[in-house]
């Protein structure tokens, strides 16, 4: 997103309030202190909100039957499908519907499934229901036929992420919360007013408060403030996505089983894919996204295991993300508290479900900014709408019709794959998404089956137009991530 | 929606649908249009600036524009209508197409005949899983193509290709013509997946190394591509790790097979061969839904131009017949079964009435091998390879000794 206007070299200014990380979490955060009168920052090293932890997920809004008895994270899952139901309409973004079927595959697995119900029910949960293999085959015709008994969880639901971020993001813009994107935060400092000088890439910001949602570089954040009792353990997932030409074999998220090393785990996506994974492998480094050969195998096998019909043929594309897992605390819980050395600053360290307990960790979070003096007062004019754009392929007929009379480049479609108009394009680039990645997580031009091999270079010259930037310093994602070397002969 | 009413609709401007539309208009067929989604006709013929097109068509060796351009000049003297920025967004089972461009918005055409003529998209990094992380700088060998012969724009300058099909045979030799370093050319088969002349032209003569039965193992760099882990490849095609060894580039492009674009086929109905990866076809081009025509790289990938412009002219005259109510469904049809040897076949049905022109892959590279169609025609070549299609002709009078309760032919082929 472009920041250039407001941040320049030597750039000091006081706020209330500053949050580091616009992942899910964060972008959640910074558009609930948007409600408020403070002047509040939201800073992330990225160049488009949503480019860490957050896209690389399976995207799930997540039944609270996997969070252990009395934790805080039961708590803030059992609401999670309202809330985010209720903001997607807020926020004009996709939230789509998928129940859970969670699969025994043979009959010692059903005490999991039974104690997992009872979990549920334990933080409130109701309408689980454990069903026989006849039901399991009417609701999924194409899952294994080993599978006896499924717990059936209605009314859950899947999300893009990144897409969500962008639009949170905006909206607490939108409410005057002030964006800094590819800002890298260096250091803090305590003042001699007793506040806190955070030191970035750009220039220095001054603030009473601070929230620290930096998911996997929180660890960093906290030694900044000498809270060095926080350590992060990583691991990493990899996962596969599924051309759509399969996606009528899996309708619900259908799970298997868990170990330290997998989640085996099917699901339709926001945008009709299907995602598969998880494989876990341990990891150091936070950067290392890659995918491993051995992991894809092991993918693939665990898909098999759940639908027999899926094959590596119709993968479209893979990757990796990097999580913490939930080790801050003795019982997998997550750990949101504000700092033992440094009053006023909060620190998130969420890990698995974060996505799914976003909305509430976001009120949780506010509330602890209060208590510790922070004055929330609410402003009236709190817009909580956001509106999005037109959507060319999901758009009726009729709607069709009126975008292209409207605005003639919707009817030119640019990603074929996906049936993305150069209207859309333009209109994300003008939004702020800067690189061929986040035009590619906005609009999911480059998202399909050929991955961009034919809308990228249409994209590039879109990028280079609606930026205003010769061509050759369009990047990918960012930095020094230049797609070409520019135009011939130069 | 209100529909407009065409004879004859014709997806896509490369060299089959371009041909077929200009055939169709020779033999009668008045109302019918041509729909293009990009900005100029000629399909993927406009970026491929190398020659080696129109020899069997032509008589003479010309460039892919060049080539467009005879045909894009006949359908011009024809006044046969291209339009252009128009993306056919549905197909359906009653030959209806819904098209969308920014001129005319979103319209519905019900037809008398379609010709699907969408061509073929390349394989990603994705459908190969290389693993590895996902920097900026790769490239599939068609895209590296457009960047640089229709953007005028440069990919990189420190080049590893993955793959040898022809394009990525021929973008070894342009971007070494564009000051690049291309330093090195992997296989992962024991021989190369394009032609012979490419294999001589591109690689030979410009001292492109080329490595067989090597392979990719992993991808390096975090914003833009820093280099590749190579490495050779045992018989299963799995890299052996003591192999391995870094590559600094900060390009890769990748030429690992096309694929028929049949998206919007499957949405009409029309079988899949899963050999081909195309519509399942008669020797006039019909699909398995009538009315539907195939030609080109949709129906299968190709390796001459020249070749998908004679499919384009069958699927014109199948289509007339459809049109003008000459063709019913036959059922005297025989199936043609790819056998012994054989990967992949074109036609795969044909109806004993007239001549039919069969084009075949076989499995692996061959020296001098027999192929024969059941007992009723057989032909020798003296080399084939999976990269080179193999055609003859089945003339009509061949079926005369066939049974009539015989309805299947094995086509298969031995060394000879």
């Amino acid at each position: 997103m472009n920041s250039d206007v407001l941040v320049q070299d030597g750039y000091l200014e006081e706020y209330d309030v500053v949050v580091i990380g616009a992942g899910i979490i964060g972008s959640m955060i910074a558009r609930e202190l948007s409600r408020f009168q403070i002047r509040g920052a939201l800073i992330d090293k990225e160049p488009f909100p949503g480019f860490g932890v957050t896209k690389s997920g399976m995207a799930q809004i997540h039944s609270t039957d996997f969070c252990p008895p009395g934790t805080l994270k039961g708590k803030l899952c059992l609401d999670a499908p309202e809330r985010f139901k209720r903001l997607a309409d807020q926020l004009d973004v996709t939230y789509k519907e998928v129940d859970e079927l969670w699969l025994a595959l043979d009959p010692s697995q059903i005490a999991n499934l039974e104690a997992a119900k009872e979990r549920g029910e334990g933080h409130g949960a109701t309408g689980y229901e454990i069903i026989d293999a006849k039901k399991i085959r009417e609701l999924e015709p194409h899952v294994t036929e080993k599978a006896v008994a499924a717990l059936y969880i209605r009314g859950l639901g899947v999300i893009h992420p990144a897409e969500w971020s962008f639009a949170l993001t905006e909206n607490a813009v939108q409410n005057n919360i002030e964006p800094h994107f590819d800002t890298s935060v260096l250091n803090i400092q305590k003042t001699e007013k007793g506040k806190y000088r955070v030191l970035t890439s750009k220039g220095s910001f001054n603030t009473n408060f601070i929230v620290n949602a930096a998911g996997l570089f929180a660890d960093e954040i906290a030694w900044m403030v000498q809270d060095h009792h926080i350590r992060l353990t990583l691991k990493k997932g990899s996962v596969a996505i599924f051309d759509k030409s399969v996606s009528h074999l899996v309708r619900h998220m259908i799970f298997g089983t868990f170990s330290e090393s997998h989640s085996q785990n099917v699901a339709p996506t926001a945008h009709g894919n299907l995602i598969l994974g998880i494989h876990y492998t341990k990891t150091e480094n936070k950067n290392d996204t890659s995918v491993e050969r051995e992991g894809l195998g092991k993918i693939i096998k665990l898909g098999k295991e759940l639908v027999p019909e899926l094959s590596e043929r119709d993968i479209i594309t893979t990757f990796s993300g990097i999580m913490a897992a939930n080790t801050m605390t003795n019982n997998g819980d997550f750990y949101i508290q504000p700092s033992e050395h440094a009053p006023g600053v909060i620190h998130v360290i969420a890990g698995a479900p974060g996505l799914t307990a976003a909305p509430g960790i976001a009120e949780l979070v506010v509330g602890m900014l209060a208590d510790a003096g922070m004055d929330v007062k609410e402003i009236k004019e709190f817009n909580e709408k956001r509106r999005g754009w037109p959507r060319f392929s999901t758009a009726r007929l009729d709607k069709q019709k009126e975008m292209i009379t409207q605005n003639p480049k919707y009817g030119h479609i640019i990603c074929r794959c996906e049936k993305v108009s150069e209207g859309e394009i333009t209109k994300a680039i003008h939004r702020g998404a800067s690189t061929l990645d986040a035009v590619k997580h906005v609009t999911r031009a480059g998202m399909g089956r050929c991955q961009g091999g034919v809308c990228e270079p249409m994209v590039l010259g879109l990028l280079s137009k609606g930026l205003g930037i010769p061509i050759e310093k369009v990047t990918k994602k960012g930095k020094e991530s230049f797609v070409t070397e520019g135009v011939m002969g130069k | 929606m209100k529909r407009d009413s065409l004879e004859l609709a014709v997806i896509g401007s490369g060299p089959a649908g371009l041909a077929a539309a200009v055939k169709a208009r020779q033999e009668g067929i008045k109302n019918l249009v041509v729909f293009e989604r990009d900005e100029r006709p000629g399909g993927i013929l406009r970026q491929c600036i190398h020659s080696g097109f129109g020899l069997e068509k032509f008589n003479e060796e010309l460039t892919g524009p060049e080539y467009a351009n005879r045909y894009i000049k006949m359908a011009g003297d024809h006044g046969i209508d291209i339009e252009l920025n128009s993306t056919v967004l549905e197909l359906d089972k009653d030959r209806s197409i819904r098209v969308v461009s920014e001129k005319k918005g979103v319209r519905d055409y019900a037809c008398n005949a379609i010709i699907l003529a969408m061509g073929c998209r390349e394989r990603t990094r994705g459908s190969l899983d290389i693993p590895g992380t996902r920097p900026a700088g790769i490239f599939t060998a068609g895209q590296a193509q457009r960047l640089i012969n229709i953007e005028g724009l440069v990919p990189g300058r420190e080049v590893v290709i993955l793959g040898s099909g022809d394009i990525g045979m021929i973008m070894a030799r342009r971007l070494t013509l564009e000051g690049a370093k291309v330093k090195a050319v992997l296989e992962i088969l024991p021989y190369t997946n394009g032609l012979i002349r490419n294999e001589i032209q591109c690689l030979r003569d410009f001292n492109i190394p080329l490595m067989l039965e090597h392979t990719v193992a992993k991808v390096h760099g975090e914003y833009r591509l820093e280099g590749v882990t190579i490495a050779q490849v045992d018989h299963r095609r799995n890299p052996i790790e003591k192999t391995e060894r870094f590559r600094s580039c900060e390009t890769l492009v990748l030429s690992v097979g096309l694929i028929p674009e049949n998206e919007l086929s499957k949405t009409g109905g029309v079988l899949i061969d899963p050999r081909s990866n195309g519509p399942y076809v008669d020797e006039l081009m019909e699909t398995s839904v009538p009315g539907l025509f195939a030609c080109g790289n949709v129906l299968h990938v190709n390796d001459m131009a020249d070749n998908v412009s004679l499919e384009g002219e069958l699927a014109a005259e199948g289509a007339r017949l459809r049109i003008t109510g000459q063709r019913s469904v036959s059922d005297q049809m025989v199936d043609l079964k790819a056998g012994l040897g054989i990967s992949q076949i074109v036609p795969q049905r044909c109806s004993k009435k007239q001549d039919v022109w069969l084009n075949l892959r076989v499995k692996k590279p061959m020296g001098k091998i027999k192929v024969k169609v059941g007992d009723i025609r057989q032909k020798t070549f003296v080399c084939a390879r999976p990269a080179e299609m193999v055609r003859l002709k089945i003339p009509k009078k061949a079926f005369e000794a066939l049974g009539p309760d015989i309805t299947t032919l094995q086509v298969s082929c031995e060394e000879a």
